[in-house]
């Protein structure tokens, strides 16, 4: 135990300042998955291009978001950024593919 | 940083820009089907403009959000000095001996003076 103390030291979080930075992450990922799910139905992707854009989208979107946190100083706002990429991926897809169907048929069908 | 008046307006320019993609893709459409033509796929401009201002929403929507708080739970008391957190309200005295010592506050002399 004493071994463990000294090797790591025990970091204290403040939990609210998780929930802010987790609640921001959730706000923005949910309205992106909204809005890339409106740009592929704008461009009419169909099948299997859809969820790769979708994959893009997500993935480019972490990007920014670490860019905004902070090449290096990622870990003074985030325990894990694994995390952040992964989260609740299946829900903002259902999202996605919402709006992509929507927008899809006002502009391509009708 | 908080949210600016110049990030609101980024991302309104890009919803904007969007909608202006979508109808553009939609009046394609109608004309294709005018002209009796096959859909192969959209112009360049279209899909660029699409693109673009997919990202200038995702940056605005980032920046709109809000501000990451450091999450050690150190980094909130570190500017502050021990007086201001140890400082307990509920032990605040009023009616101790000060008032009977001084001369200044106390009626009497108030009235001593007069």
């Amino acid at each position: 135990m004493s071994n463990k103390t000294k090797n790591e030291p025990v970091i204290a979080y403040s939990e609210l300042a998780i929930r802010n930075n987790l609640s921001i992450v959730e706000y923005c990922r949910t309205s992106l998955a909204a809005v890339s799910g409106c740009t592929a139905g704008v461009l009419g992707l169909t099948g299997s291009y859809g969820a790769i854009f979708f994959i893009l989208a997500v993935t480019s979107f972490w990007l920014m978001l670490l860019c905004k946190a902070g090449v290096d100083s990622w870990k003074k706002f985030f325990i894990s950024r694994k995390s952040l990429l992964l989260n609740g991926l299946f829900g903002h897809f259902f999202t996605y593919i919402l709006c992509w169907t929507f927008i899809y048929g006002m502009v391509h069908v009708y | 940083m908080p949210a600016t008046f110049i990030h609101r307006s980024i991302l309104t320019i890009g919803f904007l820009s969007l909608f202006h993609a979508a109808y553009s893709a939609a009046q394609h459409r109608s004309y294709l089907r005018l002209n009796e033509l096959d859909f192969t796929y959209l112009p360049h401009d279209i899909t660029i403009q699409a693109l673009i201002s997919l990202f200038i929403i995702m940056y605005g929507v980032l920046h709109v959000a809000g501000d990451f708080k450091e999450i050690k739970a150190s980094a909130e008391l570190e500017d502050k000095s021990w007086e201001t957190y140890g400082n307990i309200p509920s032990f605040y005295t009023f009616s101790h001996r000060g008032g009977k010592c001084s001369n200044t506050n106390s009626k009497t002399s108030l009235e001593e003076m007069e």
